[in-house]
């Protein structure tokens, strides 16, 4: 083997080797630089110019023209409470109290983050719209069938994540949102 | 094997380069293809005021089906790009302005403005904006300027649509 056939072997498989890794980060969902909290976990720096190169990467894949987090943050969990993949033939039951930040709404996805299909055209419960009990808890449920009180329609889809946007968050939910709290996601049962 | 040994530490400098570069390049090729779709609802420097995101309109990723969207794709290479938003009343509003590269330039909610219009001038180096407008530098030509407002139910649509197509996204 000549020479340059070794180099053109390595030179190419270099190129593809480590750009693929790139692009399998990237779809790999936010790691870098995360902020886990039970369930959920969010970035700092979504939007901004002191974004790392891998998170700036993630966040355009996944949560394109995302805001700061002055004025918006996403909480995103893909797992329920104990740890198990949010699965979408699961019934769950989300709960929580009192939100710091002026609204905040539940939305599903799939995927890189897309609506699901479902027969009640239903894709987000905002605050307003989930069932109160006493003490400032609300509730929801998650599920793929109909269900009394407030339903967020999973479409029966394998896996889903669940987007907790939090607007005018406070600055104590800014500047430390792994002690912030978020809502619980318990499961219920499975079809 | 001692041959190659150059060319595998070639071939590992390069995958390193080949890594940092995908991951650089992917928020412009990201940002190029929304601004190729959204582009496509309007044309340039205008505002495009979109229905309400379903499962059957997604124009973006991870959109919210409780905010109505309004998207701008501008270009500042003939002069600066003026953005006028007109409040709505009682409602979480906000206009973002994006670059080529995915950052954030300006966020103007209504908190900020305490309900008043948010008038924005986008601008290069070396341009001015005129008066009566907030300066928001960017170093690329293009990117994406969205209006985002909160709606309390569906039935609000028609009422906040009539009030937000009167902002405007317009070259000077």
């Amino acid at each position: 083997m000549k020479s340059w056939h070794r180099f053109a072997i390595c030179i190419t498989l270099g190129l593809i080797g480590g750009a693929a890794f790139a692009v399998h980060q990237v779809r790999g969902g936010l790691a870098d630089g995360t902020i886990s909290n039970g369930a959920w976990s969010t970035g700092k720096s979504f939007g901004t110019v002191e974004a790392s190169v891998r998170t700036r990467a993630q966040v355009a894949l996944s949560g394109l023209l995302a805001l700061p987090a002055k004025e918006a943050m996403y909480f995103t969990a893909k797992k329920d409470s104990d740890g198990q993949p949010l699965d979408g033939r699961c019934t769950y039951l989300v709960s929580g109290g009192e939100l710091a930040g002026r609204w905040w709404s539940v939305t599903l996805y799939e995927g890189e983050g897309w609506l699901v299909k479902n027969s009640a055209n239903r894709w987000s419960i905002p605050a307003h719209a989930a069932t109160k009990g006493e003490g400032g808890v609300w509730t929801f449920t998650v599920s793929p069938e109909s269900q009394a009180g407030a339903w967020l329609p999973t479409g029966g889809v394998k896996a889903f994540d669940l987007t907790l946007r939090l607007y005018h968050p406070s600055a104590a939910v800014i500047n430390n949102p792994a002690k912030a709290s978020l809502p619980a996601i318990k499961r219920l049962g499975c079809t | 094997m001692r041959r190659w040994l150059v060319p595998i530490l070639a071939g590992l400098v390069l995958s390193a380069g080949a890594y940092q570069a995908t991951l650089l390049a992917t928020p412009y090729v990201l940002m190029n293809a929304a601004m190729k779709k959204i582009g496509a609802r309007g044309p340039e420097n205008r505002f495009a005021f979109g229905q309400m995101a379903t499962a059957d309109n997604q124009p973006i990723v991870r959109p919210s089906p409780d905010l109505s969207y309004s998207t701008c794709v501008f270009n500042l290479a003939k002069g600066p790009v003026l953005i006028d938003v007109e409040p709505v009343p009682d409602h979480y509003w906000s206009v973002s302005i994006f670059d080529a590269r995915t950052d954030v330039a300006a966020v103007r909610s209504d908190r900020d403005t305490g309900g008043k219009p948010a008038r924005l001038a986008l601008v290069k180096a070396g341009q001015k904006a005129p008066e009566g407008y907030e300066a928001v530098r960017l170093e690329h030509d293009r990117g994406i300027a969205l209006i985002r407002i909160l709606l309390a139910d569906a039935e609000e649509f028609p009422a906040i649509d009539a009030i937000r197509r009167k902002s405007t996204c317009r070259a000077l």
